[in-house]
């Protein structure tokens, strides 16, 4: 009896608190009408730029032959069961404005191909079907074929993309080229990694990851801290003085950037001591790091305004934790609608949340090897997404606790 | 013995028809008054009666629905620095920083309200010698005992060497010893140093014995406002004579009521000879206790204790005492502090 005494006793406790208890009970279900929507034009299609060099091929009856033009379309054709497209296929002007596309993880896998695509596949077709007149050459085809062309995939061979989106565009092209010419893959395939990516270990590819969770995690701290001054009732004391809110939320968010730094810092120096090793320079991601703490503490001042004390401040806080673990690309890669376009990049949805320019930057210095400049738009971002987050953060927390009221 | 500063003093802190509604409840309604420089003003009321929300609005802590607050005529409202560094207030409820020493606490509301650090901790150092807590300076918060974080919370509202200081309760939670230490202190801050004291309680003995001026509220109206003395000379001389009934088995009992009381003023005013203590003469019963108030209520004590036997009561204990601010409080209101 006394068990239920306490069941219901607890039960009434919990009916009062009905804000904890009902983020506590809708934040599962939110989600799931979230991811609804991040997939509600079907499932994730990977991003597939194709540079092609293909000049074509003039058939015997004058008309012009373009297998990259036919490539294309069947990678087009790729779908899910449910006729949403598999593979967003686009084309490419050029081999750097390409490469600055999958650095900035607008697109997974760059295929090019090669300026006698078209002429190698027709000499294929050719010979296989007995026709004469096909080129012949080529060292590593047999000796009677011509010669095979090459076909380059471009990617960063640590992302998840790359290896879904990789694998779905050869066996396109497999059953392409098997179609077209009858036989197995008669071109020959080259893996080109994007910057250093070729070179990392598994351990080194979760670094940037674990990073971005050492800083969002932060969160937690940055609300609990400024809720304490709620719960205590500090504020009542400090109302009376001529501090200001800005005062009082400036001062506490420099301690928690100071210790998300230190945090960044110790967690790059314990990757490295386990043999981690950055391929840009490690400021940068030092800075990058240092200014995703910026604008986790200005979420973490929004949390704080909404709190009553610590207890509200955890619970509350696990909602932005999951937007910037779970909607950042920093766990896997989520489908990328664009919005619109700002300086040269497109802005989608979750660029509001400011681990997906973290999690874009950590990975081109990190694994690509950029450098200051090349990261300049992500760390641009931070910057103003620390600045709107604070300033939300300011102004919701002296409107909910410090107005004299 | 208090003494009172001269009427003359110059006004530090006007409040003008401050009202603050709660919903439905009315928690202060028009509140006018002037505090002198240099006096300790007591808001006597009972819990609920308005108080803490009077000084809150007083110090800046809460904004009045009406009505303005004037620190030396700055007003308090829109947080003018000039008239919060004025003011310092010392809340009902301790509020202090768990993981900061003693030093640290002042140091840091010292320089909330501006004050250079060096400076802060040399006035830290000073206050916490007043309070006996020199030797704690160094002890976190969360380490003293009750009575010490009273004494702490009490001296935070004092780093910034304010002209008014707000007391919200200071004696509450507070042992006799430690009542008495606190009594003295904030006797000291006006005496000796001259601040202003504005102080609320509950307690009618501790405005009694603090304030120069008793201001009386409840339910959100200031009843009346004047010095202790002059407020117990208004509900009558004499002493007060309380005597505590009981009803005798199958007696009249609170029926009685009705007529006994006036049976009583009948009595008291025979005995007083018709002399101009008439007008002085009450009588009333709150509970199971019957006041009664004349000149001369030491020899009225037989042949009221024969009037209460006849009216078939039972006389319990009797008291025979001064006239207090209870009773000025129940003259004004008709109940007790305590109910």
């Amino acid at each position: 009896m006394r068990l239920l005494s306490i069941f219901r006793k607890t039960l009434r406790e919990q009916s009062r608190d009905l804000w904890l208890l009902a983020l506590t009970l809708v934040a599962a279900p939110v989600f799931v009408v979230l991811y609804w929507l991040l997939f509600i034009g079907g499932s994730t299609a990977y991003g597939v730029l194709v540079l092609s060099a293909d000049h074509g091929a003039v058939l015997a009856d004058g008309t012009v032959f373009s297998a990259g033009d036919e490539l294309l379309a069947e990678l087009g054709k790729v779908t899910y069961a449910s006729g949403s497209p598999l593979l967003r296929v686009g084309r490419a002007s050029d081999l750097e404005s390409a490469k600055r596309t999958l650095a900035n993880r607008d697109a997974a896998l760059l295929l090019v191909l090669p300026e006698d695509f078209s002429r190698g596949i027709l000499a294929f077709r050719e010979a296989t079907s007995g026709g004469g007149g096909a080129p012949v050459g080529g060292s590593d085809g047999p000796s009677d074929l011509p010669a095979a062309p090459t076909i380059t995939f471009i990617g960063d061979l640590t992302s998840a993309a790359y290896a879904v989106s990789s694998v779905l565009t050869m066996a396109t092209l497999d059953e392409y080229l098997q179609t077209a010419t009858g036989q197995i893959r008669p071109v020959q395939l080259a893996e080109e990694p994007l910057g250093a990516s070729g070179v990392r270990t598994e351990f080194e590819t979760y670094v940037p990851g674990l990073l971005i969770l050492s800083v969002t995690l932060l969160i937690f701290l940055a609300a609990m801290t400024v809720a304490r001054e709620v719960e205590t009732g500090a504020l009542r004391r400090l109302r009376v003085t001529p501090m200001t809110s800005f005062d009082l939320l400036a001062g506490i968010s420099l301690n928690q950037v100071l210790v998300g730094i230190t945090g960044v810092l110790l967690t790059f120096g314990t990757a490295y001591l386990f043999g981690f090793r950055s391929q840009g320079p490690l400021w940068v991601a030092v800075l990058v790091g240092a200014v995703t703490t910026l604008s986790v503490v200005g979420l973490g001042l929004v949390v704080a305004a909404f709190s009553r004390g610590v207890t509200d401040a955890f619970v509350i806080g696990n909602f932005p934790l999951i937007f910037l673990m779970f909607f950042s690309g920093a766990i896997y890669p989520l489908p990328r609608t664009a919005l619109f376009t700002l300086a040269g990049h497109n802005v989608a949805v979750y660029d509001f949340i400011p681990a997906t320019h973290a999690v874009v930057a950590l990975n081109k210095v990190l694994t690509l090897g950029a450098g200051l400049g090349q990261v300049a738009y992500e760390l641009s971002a931070l910057v103003v997404l620390s600045a709107v987050y604070f300033a939300a953060g300011v102004w919701l927390f002296q409107r909910r606790h410090l107005r004299r009221n | 013995m208090t003494s009172n500063p001269p009427n003359t003093a110059e006004t530090v802190l006007r409040a003008e028809s401050l009202t603050k509604r709660y919903g439905d409840i009315l928690a202060v309604d028009r509140l006018s008054l002037e505090v002198r420089a240099g006096e300790i003003l007591g808001f006597l009321g009972p819990n609920g009666a308005g108080k803490t929300t009077a000084i809150g609005m007083m110090c800046g802590l809460l904004r009045p629905d009406a009505g303005e607050t004037f620190v030396r005529e700055r007003p308090v409202r829109g947080g003018d620095p000039e008239a919060l560094v004025r003011v310092g207030l010392a809340p009902q409820s301790v509020i202090l920083w768990p993981k900061l020493t003693c030093l640290e606490q002042l140091e840091f509301v010292g320089e909330m309200y501006g004050m250079p650090r060096p400076n802060a901790r040399r006035r830290g150092r000073e206050l916490l010698e007043t309070v006996g807590l020199a030797e704690k300076a160094g002890r976190l918060a969360r380490t003293l005992s009750g009575g010490m974080q009273r004494r702490l919370n009490l001296v935070l509202a004092l780093i910034h060497d304010p002209e008014i200081v707000i007391l919200d309760e200071p004696e509450a939670g507070l042992d006799p010893q430690g009542r008495v230490l606190v009594r003295d202190y904030i006797r000291s801050l006006a005496r000796e140093r001259g601040k202003t004291v504005i102080l609320t309680t509950h307690n009618m003995d501790e405005a009694d014995r603090l304030a120069d001026r008793v201001a009386i509220i409840d339910r959100g109206l200031l009843l009346t406002l004047d010095t202790p003395e002059e407020l117990k000379h208004r509900v009558g001389e004499g002493d007060v004579l309380e005597i505590e009934v009981s009803d005798v088995p199958g007696g009249p009992g609170r029926g009685a009521g009705p007529f006994l009381l006036p049976a009583l003023a009948e009595l008291a005013r025979a005995r007083g000879g018709g002399t101009g203590a008439v007008e002085a003469l009450a009588v009333s019963r709150i509970g199971d206790t019957i006041t009664l108030r004349a000149p001369d209520a030491v020899n009225l004590i037989p042949p009221v204790l024969d009037a209460l036997r006849l009216a078939g009561l039972r006389p319990g204990a009797v008291h025979l005492r001064e006239t207090t601010l209870e009773d000025v409080f129940i003259a004004l209101t008709g109940r007790s502090l305590r109910e």
